[in-house]
């Protein structure tokens, strides 16, 4: 009778897992399996085809700048992270480890600006990256984003958990602050910068809106606006190659996302519960 | 603030020998900070300043002008410009969508990421590739999705109206009936969110003890119970953060939008953000598009306030 | 944790190294790069045109020794204007840059650009070889603001085989809307509904055409030829028309809507060519595509006219070329060189060929790649027949107005609540209203009284 019941509670369970599942992985399968059709059979409406290639492959490689978007992508996102990491983790350590005036209020100052989307202050921005003279540049994409206020906001809480008795004795052992920060903070709250580092990279590599404003050529055209820019030039729905310049985009980040999980994860949930 | 640091000072174990020995302070540690502050934080305030604090005082200020064809502010109008919007059916039947397609989006991300949750906790064989499975839309960009999901939808060879056809079913034009749009728009965000949410909810659901589903199981309760009652409350502060943190992403969706249905059909699938892109870099109407960030800058803050309520109160009591 | 560092250590060595990699190779491209003055020319061609456009630059490229044009693609032309007015003045900015028809006024009044007809002067460029009626529409003052490049007539195009073998008779040359009606029905109902009669995409140019084809000004000040525009009039009795016409279609089922926007334009070829849809209003320019895409015979004719009424003719779409004037004189001067080496009369017959564009060099009619095209595709004479055909008045020559962007948008919306059901009637009156609103502060904003 148990067992009975639990036979049909493990087909039940499988029954859920496989339609959830599905769900999550039809729009992948299908777009990488038409990535080897010939458009030709795709605009048909055919899903089947005796002609499976690489064709769509070569010809995205070979045909359009997908590389070089990838490489721009890859150049803005890197450029974002190094620096958030750099100028997140210096400001957290002054709203920490530094006594001055006006600190709390300078934090709070700080953290009221993460109510300010980005989105709805293009058109400044727009203006101060153009009288810069940054436009169509990798600089436009990362100047901007040297800094963020949920990267401050997340290292500070980070470095709150060093005990002052650390601090305290650095002092004794009159270690500078320069010091303190680099051969002590730091490597006391690695976890926490990696966490930051995964995210501001993503974030970076997933812009889309500010670098469509901002570039002008495929020089430094991102990966993001790159497909929207292949998808627009295909007037012909050449469906094959758009897969197939899709599929290269995504493989990179599904490996790092696969290799890197147990590390992600962690770093996911530290950032999200602390 | 303070107060955490000295708490924390009970976990001392990390203080390296050779720092251990006393040596007075003789200098004044509050000028010796003071200069360092500007070093430390100089970089990341004028950043912060010129690009987050400057631009919302000028899109304030460009919100009460009128622009010419170069962008300029040319016409002084006051609220001219909100009091137009507001009463434009067009714009309010915008941000009536946006609300439509937040609220949308937020109920099945969250449904949909705790039952990937729950159903990755099962324990069977194999779990470990669903889990794979379950987080993969995390590597999947805004492009890279819009594209999967275009073909999925469209109308003469993509997969869901085919399946109709063989099914004798009508064949619906996703992307250019109102009603359907927004629904494909939501489809996709949902599926594109869903990686992330589910990587949250599992490691939430990983805390919870499990001596509380052992005493339940004893007493007999069901499964939907437990659910309800034991897992659902003690996760319920991560449910509370998800549920924001996609409402917020979901008031700044624009790449979906722009790629799958550019705001169309009749205006169905114009999110705030995808008008203001439409208003300025399209139709060159900054002063109106200024007023527009304002609004949703409004908007967005209210959410922001509520998230760090929330996020400060599990901070300091957790 | 070990672990972690190293990932940490891991991440930013390969960063630095793809970094260093990535600068060596950026300098290297710039050095080779500067030997020639550079001219950056930015344009909005997608599919065969853009192949044939960057055919043209290298080709270009070779001919001579002191200029470096280099194409970039700026997506389609609504985003383009604003691109162009935004980047003025800085590095980022075109020296030389593809502009849509309906532009034209708000980039001449911008002052950012060089007239042409400097260039013309100078080089006593016989510009009489270009064809008047285009030149006409980028003048000003007798004065030619822009050199006319990609030229288009909105047409017919139907699938003659599909016809045939649903045993119908094809629509005449000059068709009226009733005569579309009755093959559209006639091929969806033979069909077993299998096949779409018709598709009119929710585009807002077609909608313009509808208004000058029944001799209609949409903006008053004679479409802003006398003078700057104050109020449009969407709802007039030829735009009821049209719509009425695709409602009565969207209603027996005969008629697909494909939506707005690039997707819908190409789903709505990809359906055309792969035999699903009968007959659809489209530019001339893809006479190419659909050419070399189906085996099927395909059939033109002129833009369809309302019932009882003479087809007033339809205005020419398609864009312009312009010269910035933020480069130095060596950079106008290669601008200009490339304008010149785009209109001679050979690539001029070769970009009709190739596109579906007319060739607006009147020698390039004796070209034989043209001929040849003549022999093969006797329909891809229809739409330069229907442009000679057409006497240029008020109405179908452009509409002058600054934010036409804007209009077209409007027009869009109230397309797609007519195709969705809606009173035609409302829907036009709404799309006038905000236009209106839209003009007014428009013309406040940049002082016109």
């Amino acid at each position: 009778m148990i067992e009975a019941h639990s036979k049909r509670q493990k087909i039940l369970e499988y029954t859920v897992l496989l339609i959830l599942t599905i769900f999550i992985l039809i729009p992948f399968i299908l777009g990488f399996w038409t990535s080897f059709l010939p458009t030709a059979d795709i605009s048909k409406g055919a899903l089947w085809s005796s002609h499976l290639s690489l064709d769509n492959y070569v010809a995205a490689i070979t045909q359009t700048p997908i590389i070089r978007y990838l490489f721009n992508s890859l150049v803005v996102s890197i450029l974002t992270m190094l620096a958030q990491l750099l100028f997140c983790s210096m400001s957290a350590y002054a709203f920490v480890f530094l006594k001055f005036k006006g600190r709390d209020g300078l934090f709070y100052l700080v953290l009221a600006t993460m109510m300010l989307p980005f989105e709805a202050e293009v058109i400044p921005n727009f203006a101060t990256v153009r009288s810069l003279n940054l436009l169509n540049h990798y600089a436009v994409m990362v100047v901007p984003f040297l800094t963020s206020a949920f990267g401050i906001f997340m290292l500070r809480q980070a470095f709150l958990q060093i005990p002052t008795e650390v601090k305290e004795a650095a002092d004794v052992e009159g270690l500078s602050h320069w010091q303190f920060y680099a051969r002590v903070v730091l490597p006391y709250s690695r976890i926490s910068l990696l966490t930051l580092a995964a995210y501001s990279f993503l974030a970076s590599w997933n812009q889309y809106l500010w670098p469509m404003l901002t570039t002008f050529s495929d020089n430094f055209r991102p990966v993001q606006d790159g497909l929207r820019q292949l998808q627009s030039q295909e007037t012909f729905n050449n469906w094959g190659m758009i897969q197939a310049s899709a599929a290269i985009v995504v493989i990179p980040t599904l490996l790092v996302l696969f290799i890197g999980q147990h590390y992600f994860k962690s770093g996911l949930n530290e950032g999200a519960v602390k | 603030m303070e107060q955490q640091v000295t708490n924390n000072s009970k976990k001392l174990k990390q203080l390296p020998q050779n720092l251990s020995s006393l040596k007075t302070v003789s200098y004044d540690v509050n000028a010796r900070d003071k200069l360092h502050a500007i070093w430390f934080l100089g970089p990341s305030l004028l950043v912060l300043a010129v690009f987050v604090f400057y631009p919302m005082l000028r899109t304030l200020y460009l919100s009460l002008f009128l622009t010419n064809n170069l962008g300029k502010p040319t016409v002084f109008v006051g609220l001219q410009n909100y009091w137009s919007l507001l009463t434009s059916s067009s714009y309010l039947a915008s941000l009536q969508a946006t609300f439509v397609y937040v609220i949308a989006v937020s109920i099945l991300t969250l449904i949909f990421g705790l039952l990937l949750a729950q159903a990755a906790s099962f324990k069977v064989k194999g779990s470990n590739f669903f889990r794979t499975v379950f987080s993969g839309t995390m590597g999947v960009s805004v492009s890279v999705a819009a594209i999967f999901w275009l073909f999925m939808f469209n109308p003469s060879i993509g997969l869901l109206d085919q399946i109709a056809s063989v099914l004798h079913l009508p064949v619906i034009n996703w992307l250019t009936q109102p009603g359907w749009a927004m629904t494909a728009i939501v489809i996709s965000t949902v599926w594109m969110n869903l990686g992330f949410t589910f990587l949250i909810f599992f490691g939430a659901l990983q805390t919870v003890p499990v001596n509380l589903y052992e005493a339940a199981q004893i007493e007999g309760v069901s499964k939907s119970y437990q659910f309800f009652h034991i897992t659902l409350p003690m996760i319920s502060p991560t449910v509370f953060f998800v549920s924001i943190i996609t409402l917020i992403e979901s008031f700044k969706s624009f790449g979906l939008i722009d790629l799958m249905t550019a705001g169309g059909p009749n205006n169905a699938t114009n999110l705030l953000v995808y008008r203001i892109y439409q208003d300025a870099f399209l139709n060159g109407n900054y002063g109106l598009a200024s007023t527009e960030s304002v609004i949703l800058a409004i908007i967005i803050a209210i959410f922001t306030f509520l998230q760090f309520k929330i996020l400060e109160k599990r901070v300091t009591y957790q | 944790m070990m672990k972690m560092r190293q990932a940490l250590l891991k991440t930013i060595g390969t960063a630095a190294a793809i970094l260093t990699i990535g600068g060596v190779w950026a300098t290297q491209v710039r050095a080779q790069a500067t030997k020639r003055t550079k001219v950056v020319f930015w344009n909005e061609m997608t599919g065969p045109a853009q192949q044939k456009l960057n055919e043209f630059v290298k080709e270009f490229n070779q001919s001579q020794t002191k200029y470096q044009v280099v194409s970039q693609f700026e997506g389609n032309y609504n985003e383009a204007v604003q691109k162009i007015l935004n980047t003025h003045g800085t590095d980022a900015s075109p020296a030389v840059f593809q502009s849509m028809d309906i532009s034209t006024s708000q980039i001449y009044h911008s002052g950012y650009t060089t007239p042409v007809q400097k260039f013309v002067d100078q080089d006593h460029y016989d510009i009489d070889k270009i064809s008047p009626v285009a030149r006409a529409f980028y003048s000003e003052k007798g004065k030619l603001l822009s050199m006319p490049f990609n030229t288009s007539q909105p047409v017919l195009y139907y699938n003659a085989t599909l016809l045939k073998k649903y045993h119908i008779t094809p629509p005449p040359t000059d068709p009226s809307y009733s005569d579309i009606t009755r093959v559209a029905t006639q091929l969806y109902q033979r069909s077993h509904q299998k096949v779409k009669g018709l598709s009119v995409e929710i585009y807002g140019w077609l909608f313009e055409q509808f208004m000058a084809n029944s001799g209609e000004s949409m903006a008053n000040q004679a479409d802003g030829h006398n003078g700057t525009p104050t109020k449009v009039n969407f709802d007039t009795p030829g735009a009821i028309k049209a719509m009425k016409w695709v409602q009565e279609n969207l209603k027996s089922g005969a008629l697909m809507n494909f939506g707005s926007g690039s997707s819908a334009s190409a789903n709505e070829m990809a359906a055309f060519l792969s035999g699903k849809l009968g007959i659809f209003l489209q530019s001339s320019a893809d006479i190419s595509q659909l050419t070399a895409g189906t085996k099927d015979k395909l059939g033109i004719t002129y833009y369809p006219h309302p019932d009882g009424q003479k087809a007033n003719g339809v205005a020419i779409g398609g864009a312009s070329i312009w010269i910035s004037n933020d480069k130095p004189a060596t950079v106008q001067r290669g601008s200009w060189e490339f304008i010149k080496f785009l209109m001679k009369p050979e690539n001029q017959a070769q970009w009709q060929a190739a596109t579906g564009y007319l060739a607006l060099n009147k020698d390039s009619q004796q070209e034989k790649v043209l001929q040849e095209l003549y022999q093969k595709v006797p329909a891809a004479k229809v739409p330069s027949e229907q442009l000679s055909k057409t006497k240029p008045d008020e109405t179908n020559s452009g509409v002058f107005l600054q934010g036409l962007i804007q209009e077209r948008t409007l027009t869009q919306t109230a397309m797609d609540q007519i195709y969705n059901g809606s009173n035609i009637k409302n829907s036009l009156q709404q799309a006038e209203d905000a236009m209106n609103t839209y003009i007014k502060s428009n013309n406040q904003a940049n002082g016109v009284k």
